[in-house]
């Protein structure tokens, strides 16, 4: 018994400031996204704030613009990344060499994918210059503006740069561990390339591609700084929009801004749910070998 | 069923020849074990059969016509590998299918198909489990089953049995040649375990070191071994080197009868239980000395010295005989296997 409760006894110490400095934060947002935010007078509970926010145009654009930005993102970059992963691991030769390319963009921060994307992209960017140069557009503003796009191209471009590495390395990875054999043996079994690639490689790797889709996914839609810096003045991602209601000097706003992150959260809970089911379904076959 | 046949099969792997020219003839029907030491080339043999590697030269014949240029897919000889390689995501049900859902089988004949093998290898009520819930013996029936299923032409078993325990190990050989008998697949057992092979096929081509040494019956390559190698591979043997001269065996020992009068320089192989035991001179033999003795319940392993030659001897406790003894070995020299002496 005495056994059972040490580890978390001894785990306390550091539980607490993680676990403590993680839920004041979140219920002193709670709190004032429901308008009780004494300091500027306000005191008492409102479901008004939520009305509001729910239901303003702007914000829904918002969210639909960011539910937008980042199913397109991911699920871009899971399949590119998957494939990729995929032809990297049947590449007999410079497997090291690949491997080390692909990696490199997930050690790279945000903040410089997203200017690597603006200086290619932009109307004066590199991207654009070298059409210019080559003829094939004759002015540099004949270049599609990708960057502060309604289209969000931009922002899908930089989450790509940083998603498809990530998705290709974990996958590559539990691709590896999975035992070589078992395609020997479905082979054997008269499945052809394709066939043991739907049917044992990629069931197999499910879990893995689950988990880190949620993560890119929970990733690109609280991410603040690609949007940010790449997305366009309206409508803004919600991350950004909470950041602007944040520093409002009238600090009356505050609540606005808690009532987005509130939204930001729970959408992020869901998604941490789903980590979570994803794993116990498949908890049945987690055996690689 | 297929009839095998292998033409001087080679394969090397990073400058190692692996297997040094194979050739082997497996008849429709049959059950012939390929019996050697660990790392001889047995598993790589039985994937070059299956397409799962290509030789390096030589050729593969299924009923008189080549094969090689013939993909794993769609070759028709089966592997069950050593370690099952079920499929951890599909049940027991779904692994057995497998070979038929990629046949593009339809489902009602499918179901029909893994209902039969699932009786056959005696599975009932395991059908929706995963691999992960099954035990040992289980997991090597599911593998068997999901190889039967798909009716191959050619049965490829790698040391399907080492993995069990000896009792699990015997029923599951029974059963196994039960069902080859049943559907008369031309079988080839690998093993390293001489016993599995001496029990279980019609005949044995022991493979040492990439090349196949000997092929015959059972009795044939067990009694009658070609050379010593072969012979050591089915347990230690003593040698006495001499000659024979006008139907006699002459060595430091004295001279002995033999009945057999080919090759001046030989060597005589003599099983450690080929030789008697007695305190009294008695029939053809020489006297020596008990080195030491190891007990082993049934049977009595002594170590015995004559002529400062050494002899292993094994034989059952009716008789125990102490360490430093002198004791007349007893041991009748017609019976005995002469191979020409290699050349020292
Ligand atoms: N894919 C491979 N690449 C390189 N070397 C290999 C490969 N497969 C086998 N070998 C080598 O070939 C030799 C024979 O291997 P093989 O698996 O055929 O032995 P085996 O007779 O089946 O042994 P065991 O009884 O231990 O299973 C070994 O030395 C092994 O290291
Ligand atoms: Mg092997």
């Amino acid at each position: 018994m005495l056994k059972k409760f040490k580890p978390y006894v001894m785990l306390a110490p550091v539980m607490f400031i993680i676990l403590g400095i993680f839920t004041m934060g979140l219920a002193l947002g709670f709190f004032q996204s429901l308008g009780y935010f004494p300091a500027v007078g306000l005191k008492e509970f409102t479901l008004r704030y939520y009305k509001e926010v729910l239901t303003d145009i702007g914000f829904l654009d918002s969210l639909k613009f960011t539910l937008y930005t980042s199913f397109v993102s991911s699920t871009l970059a899971l399949i590119i990344g998957v494939l990729l992963a995929y032809s990297i691991f049947q590449s007999k030769s410079r497997k090291g060499v690949l491997y080390t390319i692909y990696k490199l963009p997930v050690i790279v921060p945000h903040s410089i994918a997203a200017l690597l994307v603006f200086n290619v992209l932009t109307q004066s960017g590199i991207l654009a210059r070298v059409l210019f140069y080559l003829g094939i557009i004759s002015e540099q503003t004949q270049f599609p503006s990708l960057i502060f796009d309604q289209n969000g191209i931009g922002i899908i471009i930089s989450y790509l740069w940083k998603g498809i590495p990530f998705i290709a390395m974990t996958v590559y990875t539990v691709l590896s561990n999975i035992n070589d054999k078992l395609t020997d043996a479905a082979l054997n079994l008269g499945a052809n390339r394709r066939q043991v690639f739907w049917k044992i490689l990629l069931p197999l790797l499910m879990p893995s591609i689950l988990s880190s889709y949620i993560i890119i996914f929970a990733f690109s839609f609280g991410a603040f700084e690609i949007p940010y810096l790449l997305g366009p003045t309206s409508p803004k991602l919600l991350p950004v929009k909470a950041y602007i209601e944040y520093i409002n000097p009238d600090l009356s706003h505050r609540p606005y801004s808690m009532v987005i992150n509130m939204v930001l959260a729970s959408y992020s809970l869901i998604l941490v749910w789903f980590y979570s089911k994803t794993f116990k379904l498949f908890s049945k076959f987690d055996e690689i070998s | 069923m297929y009839k095998i046949e292998l033409k001087n099969i080679s394969k090397v792997f990073e400058n190692k020849r692996v297997l040094k020219g194979i050739n082997l003839i497996v008849n429709e029907g049959e059950m012939l074990s390929l019996l050697g030491p660990s790392g001889c080339g047995k598993t790589t043999t039985l994937k070059i059969i299956a397409g799962l590697f290509s030789p390096d030269c030589g050729d593969i014949l299924f009923n008189g016509k080549s094969i090689v240029n013939i993909p794993v897919e769609k070759r028709g000889a089966v592997i069950v590998f050593q370690d099952y390689l079920l499929f951890p995501h599909m049940t027991v049900e779904e692994n057995i299918a497998f070979g038929l859902k990629m046949a593009k089988i339809k489902k009602p004949k499918r179901r029909v198909k893994v209902r039969e093998m699932i009786d056959l290898v005696k599975l009932d009520g395991c059908e929706k489990k995963y691999p992960s819930e099954l035990s040992g013996g289980q997991k090597q029936r599911v593998a068997i089953a999901r190889a039967l299923a798909i009716e191959p032409k050619v049965l490829l078993l790698d040391e399907p049995f080492s993995n069990l325990d000896t009792r699990l190990r015997e029923s599951m050989r029974i059963f196994v040649c039960d069902i080859q008998k049943k559907l008369g697949i031309t079988t080839i057992l690998v093993t390293h375990d001489k016993e599995e092979a001496l029990l279980t096929s019609h005949r044995v081509a022991v493979i040492l070191d990439g090349e196949i040494k000997q092929i015959g019956t059972p009795a044939e390559v067990y009694e009658k071994p070609s050379s010593p190698l072969v012979a050591d591979f089915f347990g230690e043997k003593n040698y006495l080197e001499g000659e024979i001269i006008k139907g006699f065996f002459v060595c430091k020992m004295g001279k002995f009868k033999t009945g057999f009068d080919k090759y001046p320089r030989v060597m005589a192989m003599i099983r450690p239980e080929e030789i008697e035991l007695t305190d009294s001179e008695e029939g053809s033999g020489f006297w020596g000395r008990i080195l030491s003795k190891q007990y082993a319940g049934d049977k009595i392993y002594y170590k015995l010295s004559a002529n400062d030659i050494q002899l292993k001897c094994m034989a059952n406790s009716k008789n125990m005989f102490e360490a430093n003894q002198r004791v007349w070995l007893k041991i009748d020299f017609e019976k005995t296997i002469f191979f020409k002496a290699e050349k020292s």
